[in-house]
């Protein structure tokens, strides 16, 4: 295993169950971009002078995996709202760390990235149309881990959602970029090995002329 | 060890030794034993109630054999094939097949012995094909072991498809297609439960062989699974790699939380792996069938813009609505003819015959007419397929047709797939459509999925090439 995915997992706050904020992390080290944000635990006072509204607040914890559906996500949150969201979000979680983030402004659609194991296979990578209907549309493209960037070109154009990528009504989202986050996420999972279980990036969108991961998951193998 | 003895001395052996060899009628060994005969190579019965078999003397044990057997075909039941092979080990016989069936995939019971026959094999260094295997047919080395009934007799020699197969009755059935239809066979192979030899190296075996030119594969497992997709794709760089994979297995991850978890299942995993190795995935025997055998009779298509040549327009206007569809395989367009072709084809037929693609020379076409204008249409730029609809319903078409699209697709560079129909005469048309070495399809549908995996199959050479 590679050096910086040992002393990240060492990191973690609790073994082998990264929370959000941990999995981000991870993420930026494949050169993935996230939002900026900022993680409070408890007991930690907010201060947001250093960050640009509007934010996202989310409850921050590796068991709850699907926060939207338990009230885990506020959005569209102020400056000046921020304080009381944070207050009734600790009601709502007590004792869990909260992760603020600055809301990305992005057009739909949204993709998602993932990684699974496969029993013969291996890692495999996927990408598809993402956000919380993603299950519903199952528009979907699998290669196996590592996968070139070329091949990753080739999985986009897989997708009924390729077009928005060359001009559908005017869209032209970055296909050459997102097509190196694809093939990143692909070393990332052979870089970490057996020890990677399943990975979900979802969703990740083309904001401001950048794709940015506003979820990541990382599951890993419990010893 | 066991790896350096060449696979040639079971696909090509010269003396092959029929354990259970028996004059009794319908039993196996008996089937087999005569199957052989026909084979010319020095067969050795061995069978402890029987003295002679067809004039030929049987031993008594497999420890009265000589000592240079290339192969012992194991016929007799189980229980006893475990003692047989062990046998053969002791003797230095190389390859064994074993036929029969109540090996690990009856149970516990067979699961034993068939682990029996792991450990004799990796100890002795005998390589075992099967148990539950079909057996061997090459058509070019008279060898035949398949003690099911086959038709045979249209396989031509010098077939070049190999079909590899773990599954008996879908290997019988593809079997019955080649034989029923035309199918140039180079080899068939059962694989069976696969104890020792296993797909990658008959793959690698035939994949270097210059005889075959095209793999096609039968599997519900595939153990090593990256080793196959590595050795697929070098394979798939010079020769078509075909695979039916059945049988979804589970997921491993016992609760899967994931959205790309429950987006998975293993099919969709296999499906991009194979694309990403160059395999092209069939998913039920007829697929298999008609993929491997277009794709070993016709060079990868050089574009994905089709022709469509018919006297009967019902079926050219399906032709049509068949190519536009959408198709994740590969997508195929109607070609645009240009002025010149157009006006050709008008010359060499009728005034009204219709010339937008698909071009109709209508019922009222001979031989000649359709002739000319598969000529003509092989000479437009903007063609890269021609689908021929040969029909032999209208008065001036007759059998020659056969013979003139056989004349053509020998000097041409653009693939040329034919769709026939003929009453209860169907099989018999394309048989001899095969024979003048033209690849004919029973039904439309068909026809324009031949060209798809031409396509396809372009797209793999091109992709692999420039890896």
């Amino acid at each position: 295993m590679k050096k910086n995915i040992e002393s990240w997992i060492e990191s973690l706050e609790i073994k082998d169950m990264p929370n959000e904020f941990e999995a981000k992390k991870l993420a930026n080290l494949y050169g993935i971009t996230t939002p900026e944000n900022v993680i409070l635990t408890p007991q930690e006072n907010l201060d947001l002078s250093k960050m640009t509204q509007p934010f996202v607040l989310k409850v921050c914890s590796p068991d709850i995996l699907h926060k939207t559906d338990q009230e885990g996500v506020v959005l569209n949150v102020s400056i000046n709202d921020a304080e009381n969201q944070l207050t009734a979000m600790r009601q709502r979680f007590p004792g869990e760390n909260i992760l603020i983030e600055h809301q990305s402004d992005f057009k739909a659609p949204e993709f998602i990235l993932g990684v699974i194991k496969d029993p013969a296979l291996g890692h495999a990578v996927m990408v598809g149309a993402g956000g919380i209907f993603t299950e519903i549309y199952k528009d979907v493209a699998f290669r196996l881990a590592p996968c070139s960037k070329k091949e990753a070109i080739s999985m986009i154009n897989e997708l009924a959602l390729a077009e928005v990528f060359h001009g559908f009504r005017g869209m032209n989202f970055d296909e050459d970029r997102f097509a190196e986050i694809i093939s990143q996420v692909s070393i990332l999972a052979h870089d970490m090995g057996e020890q990677l279980s399943q990975l979900d990036i979802n969703p990740i969108v083309f904001s401001e002329d950048k794709w940015v991961a506003l979820d990541v998951k990382i599951i890993l193998e419990t010893k | 060890m066991s790896d350096k003895i060449p696979l040639s001395r079971l696909i090509n052996p010269k003396k092959i030794a029929v354990i259970g060899a028996s004059n009794s009628k319908g039993k196996v060994g008996e089937i087999i034993f005569q199957r052989l005969l026909e084979s010319r190579r020095r067969l050795y019965p061995v069978n402890p109630n029987e003295v002679v078999i067809s004039g030929i003397k049987v031993f008594q044990s497999i420890e009265a054999l000589p000592e240079d057997i290339d192969l012992a075909v194991i016929t007799i039941s189980a229980k006893a094939s475990v003692g047989a092979v062990e046998s053969c080990a002791k003797k230095n016989i190389p390859f064994a097949i074993i036929v029969a069936g109540g090996f690990g995939e009856i149970g516990e019971q067979g699961k034993l012995l068939e682990e029996k026959l792991k450990v004799i094999s990796k100890e002795q260094g005998i390589r075992l094909l099967g148990p539950n295997s079909l057996g061997i047919f090459l058509p070019d080395e008279n060898i035949d072991t398949i003690f099911v009934e086959h038709g045979d007799r249209a396989l031509d020699p010098g077939g070049q498809v190999v079909c590899i197969v773990q599954s008996g009755s879908v290997g019988v059935e593809a079997l019955g297609y080649a034989s029923n239809t035309g199918f140039g066979m180079r080899a068939f192979i059962g694989l069976g439960n696969k104890c020792d030899l296993d797909e990658i190296e008959f793959l690698r075996y035939f994949g270097n062989e210059e005889k075959t030119n095209c793999l096609a594969f039968y599997l519900e497992s595939i153990e090593k699974g990256r080793e196959f997709l590595e050795t697929a794709k070098k394979i798939a760089a010079a020769k078509p790699v075909v695979v039916l994979k059945a049988g979804r297995t589970e997921t491993a991850i016992s609760a899967v939380s994931s959205h790309t978890g429950k987006l998975a299942g293993s099919d969709n995993v296999i499906s991009g792996a194979f694309k990403q190795y160059g395999i092209q995935r069939v998913y039920d025997d007829e697929e298999f069938c008609d993929a491997s055998k277009v794709l070993s009779m016709l060079p990868a298509a050089p574009g994905n813009r089709v022709a469509i040549l018919t006297a009967a327009g019902g079926y050219g206007v399906i032709a049509t609505d068949y190519v536009e569809k959408h198709d994740k395989r590969a997508s195929l367009k109607m070609a645009e003819l240009s002025s010149d072709t157009k006006q050709q084809i008008l010359d060499s037929t009728f005034p009204f015959s219709a010339c937008n693609n698909p071009v109709d020379i209508t019922a009222s076409a001979d031989d000649r007419m359709f002739q000319e204008s598969l000529q003509t249409l092989i000479k437009d730029k903007g063609v890269d397929i021609i689908i021929c609809i040969a029909f032999f319903a209208p008065p001036g078409i007759t059998e020659n047709l056969i013979d003139i699209i056989s004349d053509i697709i020998e000097n041409s560079v653009k693939p040329i797939i034919v769709f026939t129909k003929y009453g209860p005469f169907t099989n018999n048309c394309l048989r001899n459509f095969f024979f003048a070495k033209v690849p004919g399809f029973p039904a439309i549908g068909r026809a324009v999925r031949a060209a798809r995996f031409l396509v396809e199959r372009a797209e793999i050479e091109k992709k692999l090439s420039q890896e």
